[in-house]
């Protein structure tokens, strides 16, 4: 039997990776921290509840549903807002300002979204939630124990191949380097962008409702995980969707681990500190390597160890050889 | 004793007047606080939650072990425990003791400023290092992890059941509303005196050395301007700020907990006034904060009327109306209502008077600066003279 708390540090960590995959993507077309990001989760949270709840259909079928909602709002809201914004000039600044300007509307809306089905449908608990118990079970465990790593893999080598192998991902790459001599060359950066979107925004509705089979939702609570998505981006490098998913596995693997590990040793209070732990190897990252994992050189440190153990190696086989009398 | 009440369209026009007052000083101080770091200095600040309510803590939890420290009473080792009891006694003893009471109101204010500016101290380590991007979301992840620890850490404020707070405006008489009129008094000092110092920052040569810093920060430090100093100066300044007026706020309401201290209720509305009245101007953010105020609290009186015909909470519709507010200014009108005038400098009269005794002796030897026939003929002088 798997423990409780390698079942959470699995399931976190492919949820965060999946969330911060799609943050960097946003972030990585505009170059804005999109503070809206949380909600996007949310939308996902709430696609699932309601298809739960309302018409009692088991909440995975409703992850197509949660990634088109979440996809379409995000090309929305970047059509809508950012690229408006920008084409008058806004600074940085204000459009950030602007992403926690959304931000707060969400909340805004899914207030009014979870007060209308509380009243029309009689269901209670729809600002705040448990989480729903609908998951199915596999050889005894969870299904999300499967199905979110699962989801992380196939999106991560989906994305790979797609933007290694196919025209447009090519493109979009070259959208993203250097927008201006992309357009020289005649690709569509507009589209690439807004199909970055529609994939960020996909993402984070699809791990929103896979999260609320495993963790409370509510209205705010896509929010509330902003701690964790933003640490698991700035470790990723915010600059590649593969080290975000790296960075969002690292995230989530350390803080279940770093958590439990320190309510078996200091007691359960370490349990506050728990997103103190993402927010430290932020801190960490910011400092030390502000580019992020992709930016270390590996090569670097890898090597001399690898030379050290050869040496080791060498010098035991040596013995070793001696010993037999060779 | 009572302060009169005078109706209009059913509502105490009084009471409502002292409650936007109060609430108009309070954000007043804390937007010109931000105005200091955002406006001036460009540091955008997405954090300033974790600020005000850091303020808040130090008034919730040290002012009162303190009182019950002077006063004696017994905290029987757990004051959060007790608080109701604690409370009861420290009402009672400070409602007798205005000097006590005041004493301890100000030493609750002046050790918030001290926790605000060691926090902000903290804080300017990354914020003069990072770009404003990551900077945001560092100071954003910081303020959301500074709420859950305030949720879940009881001792301090009690979580988010939160905890009392002894009434140091007990003195003032027993009628509530004669309290809160005294307490706008106290806030009214303090948000006017905050005003004096952010105008008089604003129009001095540390104001034109801020913006110099945010607009060209290689240009400032080519003129030997210590951007990293100023910088961090200011932050620290303005966090110092915003925690006074959080435990003056908590001092007010009588009780603090950790659900008030929100991304939404310190962060984004301090922002939306900032942005409504125009950044890097004083005045537009008076202007900025009153306006949302006054908004705020008319649609607090209005929406009781709309409750029962909408099949939902009306407090959601403000989030929305704010944020698409900010947007809109954002979009249309992105300096604010009163956008940043040019630094106010010396009058080129007063100039050239002052420069007068040294003209007149360089006078044979060639053009002399701020003469007037020079300045109105001469292409090479700055087009725009400043005005006052």
């Amino acid at each position: 039997m798997v423990s409780q708390y390698v079942l959470d540090a699995v399931v976190y960590a492919s949820l965060f990776g999946l969330m911060a995959v799609g943050l960097t993507l946003t972030y990585l077309t505009t170059k804005v921290p999109n503070f809206a990001y949380g909600s996007f989760v949310t939308i996902g949270g709430y696609t699932s509840f309601s298809v739960f709840r309302i018409n009692h259909v088991n909440p995975y079928f409703a992850v197509p549903l949660a990634f088109l909602l979440g996809a379409v709002v995000s090309v929305a809201m970047y059509l809508g807002v950012l690229r408006t914004l920008a084409r008058r000039g806004s600074s940085l600044v204000a459009l950030m300002i602007s992403t926690l300007a959304i931000d707060i509307a969400f909340v805004g809306i899914f207030g009014i979204y979870s007060d209308y089905i509380g009243s029309y449908y009689r269901i209670e608990n729809t600002k705040n939630f448990f989480r729903l118990l609908a998951d199915f079970s596999l050889f005894g465990l969870p299904g999300l124990f499967y199905v979110t790593p699962i989801s992380l893999a196939t999106i991560t080598i989906a994305l790979f191949l797609f933007l290694t192998r196919t025209k447009f991902g090519v493109a979009m790459r070259a959208s993203v380097e250097n927008p201006s001599l992309a357009r020289v060359l005649g690709i569509d950066v507009e589209r690439a962008y807004i199909f970055a979107w529609f994939l960020a925004g996909g993402f984070a509705a699809t791990a929103g409702s896979f999260s609320v089979l495993w963790l409370q939702g509510g209205t705010t609570f896509g929010s509330g995980l902003i701690v964790e998505i933003f640490a698991a981006s700035v470790l990723g490098g915010l600059a590649s969707v593969y080290g975000a998913a790296l960075g969002g596995l690292i995230i989530g693997a350390t803080e279940i681990l770093l958590t439990q590990t320190g309510i078996a040793v200091f007691g359960s209070w370490i349990s506050i500190y728990q997103k103190g732990f993402p927010l430290l190897i932020m801190v960490i990252t910011l400092l030390l390597f502000p580019r992020g994992l992709v930016s270390i050189n590996w090569h670097r440190i890898i090597r001399p160890i690898a030379v050290f153990v050869g040496l080791i190696g060498n010098r035991l086989g040596e013995i070793f050889r001696f010993v037999r009398g060779e | 004793m009572d302060v009169p009440t005078f109706f209009l369209f059913g509502v105490n026009i009084i009471r409502f007047m002292i409650d936007l007052m109060i609430a108009f000083a309070l954000y007043l101080v804390v937007s010109l606080s931000l105005n200091l770091e955002a406006g001036f200095a460009g540091v955008p600040n997405f954090g300033k939650v974790m600020f005000v309510a850091a303020g808040a803590v130090v008034a919730g939890s040290v002012s009162g072990r303190l009182a019950a420290f002077i006063l004696g009473v017994n905290t029987h080792g757990n004051y959060n425990g007790f608080i109701a009891q604690i409370i009861t006694q420290l009402d009672s003893s400070l409602s007798g003791n205005a000097v006590l009471s005041i004493e301890i109101l100000l030493l609750g204010v002046l050790l918030a400023a001290a926790i605000g500016a060691s926090l902000g101290f903290l804080t300017s380590y990354p914020a003069i290092r990072l770009r404003e991007d990551y900077l945001g979301m560092l100071l954003l992840a910081s303020a959301q992890l500074f709420q859950i620890f305030l949720g879940g850490y009881e001792a301090l404020i009690g979580g988010t059941q939160g905890i009392e707070v002894p009434n140091l405006f007990g003195w003032a008489g027993n009628g509530i509303e004669v309290r809160d009129v005294v307490v706008l008094g106290f806030l009214a000092l303090f948000a006017g005196l905050v005003y004096f110092y952010a105008e008089r920052v604003a129009r001095s040569p540390l104001g034109r050395t801020l913006r110099a810093v945010r607009d060209n920060e290689v240009a400032a430090r080519a003129l030997g301007k210590d951007d990293v100093a100023i910088r961090r100066n200011v932050i620290i300044i303005a966090s110092a700020i915003s925690a006074m007026a959080g435990a003056l706020l908590t001092f007010y309401v009588g009780a603090v907990n950790a659900e008030s201290w929100t991304r939404i209720t310190w962060t984004f509305w301090i922002w939306v006034m900032l942005i409504i009245g125009g950044a890097a101007n004083n005045a537009g953010v008076a202007l900025g904060a009153f306006s949302f105020t006054f908004l705020f609290k008319v649609v607090d009186q209005v929406k009781f009327y709309f409750q029962g015909s909408i099949p939902f909470d009306v407090n959601w519709l403000e989030y929305l109306m704010f944020a698409s507010l900010l947007i809109l200014i954002l979009a249309f009108r992105p300096g604010g209502i009163l956008p940043e005038k040019s630094s106010v400098t010396l009058p080129w009269r007063t100039v050239a008077e002052i420069m007068g005794p040294k003209s007149k002796a360089r006078s044979s030897s060639g053009p002399q600066f701020g003469t007037p026939e020079r300045a109105k003929g001469d292409p090479d002088e700055p087009s725009s003279a400043p005005t006052t």
